[in-house]
């Protein structure tokens, strides 16, 4: 009974949630330099705009924006698989270094690509999902022990320190990078949304669309970890096994989504805390409501950021920051 | 608990739609610039380029901005005021010139090449290798396509005029086959220029200065070298044109560099021969930033 009240709340929620991203996305899609009504919106959409709108919209604007959509996604689901593998709601890709891994594989790929536009645009996740994989390794190195398996509780304090140190060793390969580079990276390293082609599209759609099930097939598995280490055991999972692939999801997910949108912090905590909040701990209802939340969060970041102090437009990693921030704190409090 | 987190996202959304009320008040204007109905309607992706446009009369409806300062080069900024910021060259703002609906766009081969096809899918689009021949090879080519090859012969004439003044006042100041070399201080590095654009024409070819020793042997498709300040006394120059930001740490850093044993042991401090110029209009590289250069050059050298 309490199982299928839970069912048809999170339907609801979710349900909600889409129609907020609709509007979201279709205030996002009216919203830049060049002004377009909502029903001019819609009418090109649907194909029958003027050249103007539909150059704007399809060109410029719908990437960006699917963009923003997938990387919010990838972002709230890795947080909340996170905070599942660690049982520690603080657990957050930025937080536990994958960011600081994925920074540190981009300027790697700057350094040696430069050009950011062409085809070379599809490996730039995977340089960034190498550098995630590099800290992740790291932080399992450390944090594995011979009896217990992998720490939960080391599992946040170490990743801090090792965020510290691929941060360090970003900003010194950073400086040595011509301006123009340098501005660049520096932008991308607070968040800014800078893929904007369908190249950049297509680089990130597989690892979302792909991982984002297998991540939500697996929830059960997840449930079973946050009974604890034992428990889970006895309930039949094998604990390591289950830890290493939901974390090596996470970092693809978090990953392949900085490459595109830069290191957004906070999502990945902000969105399972809400999604928990409104649908309760059991990870396949919590799972996709923490994705939806992600999505609206970031998309509606990138659209502020865009508008509010046009023409410069501000990165939608400091928009995060910036309702995310004071936000979490009231839930902090409210929480006892 | 559900109802404070439908407030939250009220309140959002409000933010949002908010911020939509406000675009559209100040969007609305931009692309009503005052122009002439034969002109043509000139989106410039390059602040050269629109500075180059400017010297021949014609002001572009929208320009790039200086990438670091995120606005119109301060030279120039009173007569742009009816055009539309374009955002900065290397991350322009596209739909900005989408909507003003350009009837042609201009841009820089070295910075806007790779997207020359997503511009041409707004407006015809010429473009110009910056690096190839000097301004006034542009100028000319910029003057054909708008039907002021007149005023692009009258504005270079006025320049090597302008120039052959200098010259005698450079000449009466340091001395015949005078080696000069030009350095920019910046916050992070010393860096000197090489025969290259932006510095190299203007100092080397147009005011005829021999380059210092080693000047020609830096890498000349760069504009500048970083090099310590230990080996500032190896070029051994009669005079220096110092190129200082005008932000505060670049300010500082020249004034650790004036005060430096080795700065102070410099021939041409010692003989008083260094010029502290600004950085636009002398890294202007177009028609006008030299042209505006040179008037500068000649109160420095008239002193």
């Amino acid at each position: 009974m309490k199982a299928n009240l839970r069912s048809s709340k999170t339907l609801t929620v979710a349900l909600a949630l889409v129609l907020i991203n609709v509007i979201v996305i279709l205030i996002s899609l009216n919203t830049g330099s060049l002004r377009i009504a909502p029903l001019e919106v819609v009418r090109t959409l649907l194909g029958f705009g003027d050249n103007k709108s539909s150059l704007v919209l399809f060109d410029y604007r719908l990437p960006r924006i699917i963009i923003t959509m997938l990387a919010g996604i990838g972002l709230g689901i890795s947080g909340a698989i996170l905070q599942g593998v660690s049982r520690n709601p603080l657990a957050d890709p930025g937080i536990i270094g994958l960011h600081a891994g994925a920074s540190f594989g981009l300027i790697m790929f700057v350094t040696y690509f430069h050009s950011l536009n062409d085809k070379a645009a599809l490996l730039i996740p995977l340089f960034t999902f190498i550098g995630g994989c590099l800290t992740a390794f790291i932080i399992i190195l450390l944090t594995y022990d011979r009896y217990k398996g992998i720490l939960p509780i080391r599992l946040i304090l170490v990743g801090i320190a090792i965020a510290a140190c691929f941060n360090a060793i970003t900003l010194f390969l950073s400086l040595r990078l011509d301006e123009d580079t340098y501005t660049f990276a520096s932008r991308w390293l607070v968040g800014n949304v800078w893929g904007r082609d369908w190249i950049h599209v297509i680089a990130l759609l597989p690892w979302i669309v792909i991982l984002t099930p297998i991540g939500i097939l697996q929830s059960r598995k997840l449930d079973a970890l946050s009974f604890g280490d034992s428990t889970a055991v006895g309930l039949g999972v094998s604990v390591l096994r289950t830890r290493l692939s939901m974390l090596a999801i996470a970092v693809a997910l978090s990953s392949a989504s900085v490459a595109m949108v830069g290191g957004i912090g906070f999502i990945g905590l902000v969105a399972p805390h809400l999604a928990r909040r409104l649908v309760g701990p059991r990870h396949q209802h919590f799972l996709p409501v923490a994705g939806l939340l992600g999505m609206v969060i970031l998309v509606l970041s990138d659209t502020v950021g865009r508008s509010i102090f046009q023409p410069n437009a501000i990165p939608a990693g400091i928009v995060v920051a910036a309702i995310g921030g004071p936000y979490f704190l009231y839930l902090l409090t409210k929480t006892k | 608990m559900n109802k404070q987190l439908l407030m939250v996202f009220t309140a959002m959304l409000l933010l949002i739609l908010a911020a939509c009320g406000q675009t559209s008040s100040t969007d609305s204007k931009a692309s009503d610039t005052k122009t002439e109905k034969d002109e043509p309607k000139i989106a410039s992706l390059s602040i050269h380029l629109t500075n180059d446009l400017l010297a021949l009369g014609i002001t572009p409806v929208g320009s790039v901005v200086g990438g670091e300062l995120n606005d119109f080069l301060p030279h120039v900024k009173n007569r742009l005021k009816n055009s539309t910021k374009l955002g900065p060259a290397k991350d322009p703002d596209m739909e900005a010139v989408i909507a003003l609906d350009p009837s042609v766009i201009y841009i820089d081969e070295g910075i806007s090449g790779e997207d020359i096809s997503k511009f041409k899918d707004i407006a015809p689009t010429e473009s110009f290798n910056l690096d190839e021949g000097t301004w006034r090879d542009h100028l000319k080519a910029i003057g054909k396509l708008v039907d002021r090859t007149q005023e692009a012969e009258d504005f270079i004439a006025d320049y090597e005029s302008l120039t052959s003044e200098v010259k005698t006042l450079a000449t009466d100041e340091l001395g015949e086959n005078s080696k000069v070399m030009a350095i920019r201080v910046t916050a992070k590095e010393l860096r000197v220029f090489t025969t290259k654009r932006p510095l190299g024409p203007i100092l080397f070819d147009d005011l005829g200065f021999k380059p210092a020793a080693g000047i020609e042997e830096l890498d000349s498709t760069q504009p500048y070298e970083v090099i310590s300040q230990e080996v500032l006394p190896d070029f051994d120059a009669d005079a220096i044109f110092v190129v200082v930001n005008s932000d505060d740490k670049a300010q500082t850093a020249f004034k650790q560099l004036e005060e430096s044993p080795i700065y102070q042991g410099l021939n041409a401090v010692k003989n008083k021969h260094v010029y502290v110029v600004s950085d636009q209009p002398w890294l202007d590289y177009s028609a006008l930033g030299n042209k505006l250069a040179m008037e500068e050059a000649k109160k420095l050298f008239s002193k």
